[in-house]
């Protein structure tokens, strides 16, 4: 890079990193700073204190809810890897086919809402799931217990992220080649020990990133628990929304959402040690988290 | 034979929720069960008779086109940017533009709404425009530097060698090959901002979006009105998603057939 064409590039660079650095960096740092301030009487006073931190986590109803957001978004990473990787590996290894390609990118696509209000209307008592399973004999009364509950929760959140999580794992199986496989098969693995033993450590990146994404996104999520999941199937991300919608208390919702950072880290540290200790970890170059998302292509480069 | 039975079971769950709403969004009676007794188009009517639910349709189109506007115009100078950086530079253009999208749409929201109203900012439409940038411009980003990986750089250093100046290069040359897919990017942001729902919440103040919309009404009550409007915003994202691959491909397959023209 010669030294002009880097001062065009600085000043390319200046107008889209002013406003992410406005409207994105200093909103998270004020959301930080203001995880100490304290606030009394709906009025928030600047502060230096762990006050907030403390509540939160002597709370039993934030720790409820916290845990429920671990495990459901644990259950919801875990169970769209298991979707997920077959669906990557077909793509990417049997056969490449542009219309399930594009199949996955309309489900992306289609809104957020409109995929919740599916679910809730599939998993009703009235709705289709019961009232196949009234005529077929199978039960005799609607099953209540279908909605509103972290089960309602899972099926639907699992629907929603899937579809980023395959086009994360196909970017990332791209780069390893099919050969590699063949390779290992050569050498007397099965088709699914091949995959598991060479295919995946091989994309560790992308597919670790598409756990992390996944397990970050769904625990983040307040809106689907709202609707779908009763008094059961609440998330951290339902109290950290009504500190700052009905309560008022903001910085405790700030501490809050912060606590939920730390947890999104400790997971994803975690989940890599889990990954060494399994020995699915090629011992090779560290990238950072963000690698995934470098990698990452929403449209397929024909598209464009 | 399992791999393929594994991956149908996959499509259908993910595709045939869609599937049924489309369906019963043309069911004759409020009923969301079988059996199918009839079709009709009376939800579609309803919907284009709320004037509320228009109204709501007419913001979100505006912010949608404003957030685009305003992603085309910051992506493309990053998009730009990007292969002119040195390492270390090119690395935190990255991490500032890529880093929201890892993020859920509750704290972006809500730390926006903490940065507003510290700078005392009244929320309106324009907050969320502002907003929907910050999620609008990571995919757009990835979708123009995917294309920017494949840019020819010796195009641009012909044209230094015949004279132009650094910014003709860039309106005669850089500029006209990345536009189509500038444009199509700049749909797809269209599309995530018109669809925008959470941090949309958080920093409307008293505007109403669509999502907004149809969400006060699926809080009220289950109507087939909801299962119509679903139809049409996903028919509408289609069509805008269809437009911006046709563009893209169109473009790529004439420049092509032109270069085989020539050779």
């Amino acid at each position: 890079v010669d030294a002009q064409s880097r001062q065009y590039g600085r000043a390319f660079a200046a107008g889209p990193a002013v406003y992410m650095a406005v409207f994105f960096v200093a909103p998270a740092l004020l959301l930080f700073v203001m995880s100490f301030w304290s606030a009394k009487a709906f009025q928030i006073t600047p502060d230096m204190t762990l006050a907030n931190y403390a509540r939160a986590l002597a709370s039993a109803a934030f720790l409820k809810v916290t845990w429920n957001a671990v495990w459901i978004g644990l259950a919801a990473s875990s169970l769209t890897l298991a979707f997920g990787l077959p669906l990557a590996y077909y793509l990417t290894y049997v056969r490449p086919s542009k219309a399930i390609y594009y199949l996955i990118l309309v489900t992306w696509f289609s809104s957020y809402l409109v995929r919740i209000y599916a679910w809730r209307t599939l998993l009703g008592t009235s709705g289709l799931l019961n009232s196949l399973l009234l005529q077929l004999g199978l039960v005799d009364a609607p099953i209540e217990a279908l909605l509103f509950s972290p089960f309602a929760v899972l099926v639907t959140v699992v629907h929603i992220y899937l579809p980023f999580a395959v086009l994360m794992l196909v970017a990332s199986l791209r780069d390893v080649s099919g050969d590699l496989l063949n390779a290992a098969r050569d050498l007397g693995a099965g088709p699914l020990t091949a995959f598991v033993r060479v295919g995946i450590p091989n994309a560790l990146t992308g597919v670790l990133g598409a756990f992390i994404f996944t397990f970050i996104l769904v625990a983040g999520d307040y809106v689907t628990p709202q609707m779908l999941g009763g008094s059961s199937g609440q998330t951290t991300g339902l109290i950290i929304a009504d500190q700052f919608r009905k309560t008022g208390n903001w910085p405790l919702g700030a501490a809050q959402a912060f606590l939920m950072v730390v947890i999104a880290g400790v997971v994803y540290l975690a989940s890599v040690v889990l990954v060494r200790a399994a020995g699915l970890a090629p011992r090779r170059r560290r990238r950072s988290a963000l690698a995934p998302a470098a990698q990452l292509q929403p449209i397929p480069r024909a598209a464009l | 034979v399992i791999l393929r039975l594994v991956v149908a079971a996959t499509l259908v769950y993910l595709i045939g929720p869609i599937i049924l709403i489309t369906l019963y969004s043309f069911h004759a009676t409020p009923s969301l069960a079988l059996p199918f007794t009839g079709l009709s188009l009376r939800w579609y009517a309803d919907v284009f008779a709320n004037a509320q639910l228009l109204d709501a349709l007419v913001a979100s189109l505006a912010i949608a086109l404003a957030t685009a506007l305003v992603t085309l115009v910051l992506g493309s100078f990053a998009a730009l940017a990007w292969p002119r950086l040195g390492g270390r530079e090119r690395r935190a253009l990255e991490i500032l533009c890529l880093t929201p999208i890892a993020l859920p749409g509750l704290f972006l929201g809500v730390a926006l709404l903490a940065l507003f109203a510290q700078a005392k900012v009244q929320l309106s439409a324009v907050t969320i425009v502002l907003s929907h940038v910050v999620f609008a411009l990571p995919p757009f980003f990835i979708a123009v530097r995917a294309r920017l990986s494949l840019f020819d750089q010796s195009l641009e250093e012909a044209a230094r060698d015949l004279g132009a100046t650094p910014m003709q290069t860039l309106r005669l040359v850089t500029l006209p090959i990345l536009a189509p897919t500038l444009f199509a990017a700049a749909l797809m942001a269209f599309a995530l901002s018109f669809d925008e729902f959470v941090v949309t919440a958080f920093v409307s103040g008293t505007e109403t979006t669509l999502p907004l919309f149809v969400w006060s009404m699926m809080r009220r009550t289950v109507t087939p009105l909801i299962n119509a409007v679903s139809v049409l915003t996903l028919a509408f994202t289609l069509v805008i998603l269809a437009a911006a691959y046709l563009v893209g491909h169109l473009r790529r397959s004439s420049a092509l057939g032109r270069r085989l023209a020539d050779a």
